[in-house]
């Protein structure tokens, strides 16, 4: 009798042993599987923010490189060898065929903005050339980060009361728009 | 008896202590991790500096120093400057080159409390001579500069210019 009371007891107490251990199991292994799961989204999110870091630099050298381009450049066609310079008549003609050039970038937006003297906004058109301030060659996107740099613009213009032309160049800004990864 | 529960009471101090250091460095490993974020912009970059001083060299100025067949570009106009010329309007050089440049910096920078760019300083030198200096804002301890070197006619120019922010 008292051996049979005996067993149970231990037999009790071994239970509640292996009970003890299945809880603390469990906590370890929820314990480490919320580590794991944090562990996890910081992973992705640095991630995520690599590919945005990537499309960011690529923008920046992108837009320092852009000026210098041959679709850009002046060339010699304002006396002498450039940098940093866009011919704006070049753009111009650019725009009507910036449809060749899909893709070809890489960016979802490029623009070419006069920087003196340009509050109002007057987009360029062949009618209004080369009174306006801004070539937006592409336009994909209206969200997104902007990447500029200065260039120097050059065009052709007319005299006031003769018909013969003069270089005239300007201060001017070359911005490029990336799509963030979302 | 009292022995055993004495030494299962030490070995559970011991995993309890493991335990403890354990979770400590994955918490330091992760927090680490968090606070290496990549630095944040200023809004100003150092090649946009460069770029402009280039770009602003070759922006053409009001100022006709050739009886009014072309208007000078800034480059031109830091020599005649520097030569003590005048304008067809009857401007002195200088003053033009000073007023040319103050346009662009204004249009192109924008220096104010609210905006990342708080001021800005320009400096034109001939052989150490300060030729033209132009400034705006609020000077203060960050700023991110280029000095542009120019030799025309057996003169040495340099252009310098400082973004405060």
């Amino acid at each position: 009798m008292v051996k049979n009371k005996m067993i149970r007891k231990m037999s009790k107490h071994g239970q509640f042993k292996i009970q003890q251990m299945a809880f603390m199991l469990i906590a370890v292994v929820v314990f480490f599987a919320l580590v794991g799961i944090f562990v996890l989204a910081f992973r992705l999110s640095s991630i995520k923010a690599t590919a945005n870091l990537l499309e960011e630099q690529n923008a920046m050298l992108l837009v320092s490189k852009l000026a210098n381009s041959p679709e850009f450049s002046c060339g010699k066609a304002y006396g002498g060898t450039r940098i940093n310079c866009v011919d704006f008549d070049k753009a111009l003609i650019l725009k009507q065929s910036i449809a060749d050039y899909k893709n070809f970038w890489g960016v979802s937006n490029i623009e070419i903005r006069k920087i003196v003297g340009s509050d109002n906004e007057v987009s360029c058109s062949q009618s209004n050339y080369p009174n306006c301030n801004v070539i937006k060659l592409i336009e994909n996107s209206s969200m997104g980060y902007d990447y500029g740099n200065f260039v120097s613009l050059c065009w052709k213009e007319k005299e006031e009361n003769s018909d013969s032309l003069y270089d005239r160049c300007e201060v001017g800004r070359i911005i490029v728009r990336y799509k963030e990864k979302i | 008896m009292l022995k055993i529960t004495k030494k299962k009471a030490q070995e559970e101090m011991i995993g309890f202590a493991m335990i403890i250091i354990i979770v400590a460095v994955i918490v330091l490993i992760l927090l680490g991790l968090a606070l290496n974020k990549p630095k944040t912009s200023t809004g100003v970059e150092s090649y946009e500096i460069e770029s402009f001083i280039v770009a602003g060299l070759q922006h053409t100025s009001d100022c006709s120093v050739n009886r009014g067949v072309s208007y000078a570009p800034i480059e031109d106009l830091i020599m005649e400057c520097d030569n003590e010329q005048f304008c067809e309007d009857g401007r002195l050089a200088c003053e033009a080159l000073e007023a040319t440049w103050e346009d662009i910096l204004g249009d192109s920078w924008k220096a104010g409390e609210d905006v990342p760019v708080k001021g800005y300083l320009l400096n034109v030198t001939s052989d150490s001579r300060g030729l033209v200096s132009f400034d705006e804002g609020n000077i203060t301890s960050n700023y991110k500069g280029s000095a542009y070197p120019l030799s025309r006619r057996g003169s040495d120019y340099s252009i310098e210019l400082k973004v405060y922010y």
